[in-house]
This record gives C-alpha cells, structure tokens and sequence, in this order.
C-alpha cells in the first residue's frame, strides 16, 4: 500500500491544467500536464486562452480538487485575481489555486497573500512540484 | 422544463465522489431510489481519432435548446500511473455557445471495455440531477469495447472514410451493435463509397421482424445540416424504442452489466492483493478465500 502511494502521490486527485489570457507559450503546462498523470492524478487540460470565467466554471462542473495556472505573460496578478473572484462568485472558494510559469520573486508572495495555494517556476524540480501538490492537496 | 436550476456545483462534487468509490462503497451504498424520470442517453463511439468530441459538441448545441443536456465523455486513464489527460472537452469548449452545457471528463480507470468504473451510478446520477438528455462519448475503441451498448438507448458509432473500416466493421460484427452508423468527416475523399459499402453490408445482415434497421448518414463538423439529419435520425430511433417498448429490455440488460462490472472489479482488487504464497496453495482453498473476501463488505 505504501509503495504505491509514493509511486503515485497525486492518485485519485483531479486537478484542472489552465492558461488564462492570451498568453500562447504552453510547453510548461503540457509538460506539467503530463508529470501529473504519470503521479497518477486526473488532469483536466483547458486548451489555450481561456477566460477566468470558463476556468471557473469548468473546474465547479469537472468537480475539481485544485486548479493550476500557468502564465508566462506577465498578466498573472490580473489573471489570479480575477480567476480567484470568478471562482468564490461560484462558491468554489475551497478550492486550491496554484500559479506556475515567469513570475517574479516579489510577485510571489503576493499571489500568496491573494490566495494562492503555492507558485512555482522553471527552476524547480518536477518532483518538488510534485511533492508540493500532494502535500497540499493531502 | 425543469422545476429548478441546474446545481453544477453539486453535480460536480457528486461525481467526483462517486468516480472515486470503491467497490466497497458501492456495496454499502444504500440502493438508490430510481429517479422519478430518466433521461434520454446516447452513445457516440468510435475508434480514437474519429471526431466523437467534436461530434458531440455541435450534436449537443443543436439539441439543448428546451432541454436539460448533459455531456459525459470518457478518456483513457494510463495502465502505468491511474493518471489520465482528460481532453475530450478541450474540441467541445471551443464552440461557441458551449459554455451553458454541463460536459463531464471522465478516466476510464480500471474499465476496459471502452467505458469507465461506476458509469451507471454516475448516468443514474444524471438522472437525479433532472437531465433531459445524456451524450456519453466512449473511449476511442477497436474491435471488442461496445459496452456501450446497453448503457446508452441509441449507439452511434463513427466511421471514417477510407480507413479499411468496411471489413473491420463486418469482422467485428458491428452491424448489429450500432443504431446508427455514421461516416464522419464527410468532407474527406471517399466518404460516399464508404457510406454505400457499409449500406451494402447492412442489407444483407439478417434482420428480425420489426427490430431496427440501422441507418447510415454521412456527417462532417464544416456541414452543419449533417448534424441536423443526425439529430432526426435520433429522435427517430427513440421514437421507435417507446413504440416497440424497448426502454424495459435496455433497463434489464443494464442490471446485469452494473452487477457483472461490480463482480468484476471486486474480483480484480481481491486477487490482486494477495501476495504470492496465497497461490501456492491449493486451487479449491485459494478459490474459497477469494469469493469470501469478494462477498465481504468492507
Ligand atoms: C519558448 C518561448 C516562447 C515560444 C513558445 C512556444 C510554446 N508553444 O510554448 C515562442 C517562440 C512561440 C514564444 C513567443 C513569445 N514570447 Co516567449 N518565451 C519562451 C521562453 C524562452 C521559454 C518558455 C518555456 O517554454 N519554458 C520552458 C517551460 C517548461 O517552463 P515554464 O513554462 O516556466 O513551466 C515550468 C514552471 O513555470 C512550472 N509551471 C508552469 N505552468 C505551471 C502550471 C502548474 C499547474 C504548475 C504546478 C507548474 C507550472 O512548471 C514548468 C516545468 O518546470 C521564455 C523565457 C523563459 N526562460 O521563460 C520566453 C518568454 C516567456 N516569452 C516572452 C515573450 C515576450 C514572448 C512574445 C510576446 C514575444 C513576441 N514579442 O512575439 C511571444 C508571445 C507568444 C504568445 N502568443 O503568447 C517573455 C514573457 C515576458 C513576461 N512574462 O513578462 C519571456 C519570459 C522572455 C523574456 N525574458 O522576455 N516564446
Ligand atoms: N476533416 C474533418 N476533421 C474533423 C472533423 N471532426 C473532427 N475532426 C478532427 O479530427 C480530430 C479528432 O477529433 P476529436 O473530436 O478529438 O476525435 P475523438 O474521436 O473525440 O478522439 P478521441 O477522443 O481521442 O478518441 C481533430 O483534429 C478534429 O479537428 C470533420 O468533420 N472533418
Ligand atoms: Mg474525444
């Protein structure tokens, strides 16, 4: 039972892979996409240039456990602001939000504050990314 | 049309449960009572690739007005991790007018037959939730996963022009399973034949005194009139179901698949926790242990 569950630490997990924005660089998020599957989440992938909006509402109906943004525009304290406001209008505040692509250090302490769960960037290890979101969503 | 607003919020937390449940939840789960109507169901499949998603989505704009509509579309969840990339919906979000729909990814997970653990608990959800209508997208199957069959009361199944098809179909004996065949992305070379080919075929399978005689339409995503035949043709074969009071028989063939796939799973989780000396004793005993282990609830 262990063994499994540290072969696969997001078992079970549906978490929702969106690019809000027009931001177009969607490696990072293909590649997130994956890492997840493969620790055994279910990941809903949005495609690009959603609103915040339709991330929203797409992660009430897919009855989501988290919701992860990836932006590289540069637009990410509009975006999470607005994509935090669309969720709570939807009483989905619950659920976790987290933030990956080019934020710069002092903007992430204030997603934190906004009400991102964690932020993560290039530098970072997928399994530490990983470690991180099953630690949170545990 | 219905008494009260659709609460997606709760239909999402509800599925999300019932996706996760186990096969012991199931058994505790207290039976649940039968919604007091149940809604239309229709079955799109087809081999990976075919345009079920994107079928779907134009199929579901054109019959939701005036109705309670709802999408389940299934994917495949990997062997290796139980992880899936859910993108059934990412064809559908991108129509226009989509976003008043419910549409629900779903990973097949230890299913193999083209559909996914607890569907019939999460179509009889749907019911309960009010839905008029039901679209179930299956995995992208080949010759063997037609489960879908009884879930659904009307089975589309989609072809492609020019993929040799034509004997695939008769080899897997297809003709008898679909309602409706379709020849999808019509505005590819070769659709016509196809489409006579496979009208050929269906002319010659036997068919029963008044059973259905399943029809074959030409559709493509460009063609918006094609999706309008096909919705008439559906409605057409659900008229036919309640004249031939058919809905009893689907209601009965779905009884058994819900009770053989919990049998089935249960079996699979019990055998495959057993570590390995559990098989070297004899055949009778381990059998024995099994089946106790399989009757016990919880
Ligand atoms: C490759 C690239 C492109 C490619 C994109 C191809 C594609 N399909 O993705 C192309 C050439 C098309 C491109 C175009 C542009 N780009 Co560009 N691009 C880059 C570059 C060099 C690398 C991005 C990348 O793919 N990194 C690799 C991936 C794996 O990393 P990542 O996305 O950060 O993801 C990791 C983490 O952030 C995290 N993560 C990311 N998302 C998520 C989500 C979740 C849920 C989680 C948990 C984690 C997570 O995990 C990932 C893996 O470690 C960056 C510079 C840089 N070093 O970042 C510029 C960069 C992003 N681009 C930039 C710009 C300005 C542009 C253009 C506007 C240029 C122009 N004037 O035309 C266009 C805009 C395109 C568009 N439509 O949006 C700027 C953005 C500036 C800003 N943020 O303010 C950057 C930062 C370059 C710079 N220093 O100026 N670009
Ligand atoms: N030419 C043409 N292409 C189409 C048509 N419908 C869908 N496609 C394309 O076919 C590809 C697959 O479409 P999907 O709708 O994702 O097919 P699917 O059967 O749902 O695929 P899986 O769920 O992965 O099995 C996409 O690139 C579509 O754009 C059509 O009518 N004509
Ligand atoms: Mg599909």
């Amino acid at each position: 039972m262990n063994e499994i569950k540290t072969q696969r630490p997001l078992a079970g997990k549906r978490i929702l892979v969106g690019k809000p924005g027009l931001d177009g660089h969607d490696i990072g998020a293909k590649i997130v996409a994956l890492t997840l599957r493969d620790a055994g989440a279910e990941v809903i992938y949005t495609g690009l240039r959603r609103t915040p909006q339709q991330i929203a509402q797409v992660a009430v109906d897919e009855g989501v456990d988290a919701v992860g943004l990836s932006i590289l525009s540069g637009s990410h304290k509009e975006l999470v602001a607005d994509v935090l406001a669309q969720l709570r209008a939807l009483t989905a505040g619950n659920i976790k939000v987290f933030v990956g692509g080019t934020i710069p250090r002092a903007d992430q302490a204030l997603l934190r504050e906004m009400g991102v769960a964690a932020v993560f960037t290039a530098d970072m290890p997928l399994d530490v990314v990983v470690a991180e979101l099953a630690h949170q969503l545990s | 049309m219905n008494s009260k607003p659709l609460d997606r919020h709760a239909l999402g937390q509800a599925l999300t449960r019932l996706a996760n449940a186990s096969t012991s939840d199931l058994m505790r789960s207290p039976q649940r009572t039968l919604a007091l109507s149940a809604a239309r169901r229709i079955g799109l499949t087809g081999a990976p690739g075919a345009g079920k998603s994107t079928l779907a989505g134009y199929l579901a704009l054109h019959r939701a007005p005036g109705r309670r509509l709802g999408i389940l579309a299934i994917d495949p969840s990997s062997p290796r991790s139980g992880g899936a990339i859910l993108g059934d919906r990412i064809r559908m979000d991108e129509l226009k007018g989509v976003s008043q729909l419910y549409i629900r990814s779903i990973g097949s997970r230890s299913a193999s037959d083209g559909l996914s653990d607890n569907l019939p608990e999460m179509l009889d959800l749907m019911d309960e939730f009010e839905f008029n209508e039901v679209l179930l997208e299956t995995v992208g199957v080949g010759q063997v996963e037609y489960a879908a069959r009884v879930q659904v009361d009307t089975l589309v199944l989609l072809l492609l022009p020019e993929s040799g098809d034509v004997v695939q179909a008769m080899k897997a004996g297809i003709m008898e399973m679909a309602d409706i065949f379709v020849i999808n992305k019509a505005d590819l070379p070769g659709a016509q034949k196809m489409a006579s080919d496979i009208k050929r075929i269906s002319s010659l399978a036997r068919h029963d005194e008044g059973s259905w005689r399943p029809s074959v339409l030409l559709a493509s995503s460009s063609k918006p009139e094609s999706i309008a035949a096909l919705s008439e043709e559906i409605d057409r074969h659900q008229a036919w179901l309640d004249l031939n009071d058919r809905r009893k028989v689907l209601r009965q063939q779905r009884a058994r698949y819900r009770l053989r796939r919990l049998i089935e799973r249960r079996a699979g989780e019990v055998i495959a926790r057993q570590d390995p000396s559990f098989f070297e004793a004899p055949m009778v005993q381990q059998l024995d242990l099994a089946l106790q282990q399989i009757g016990r609830k919880s």
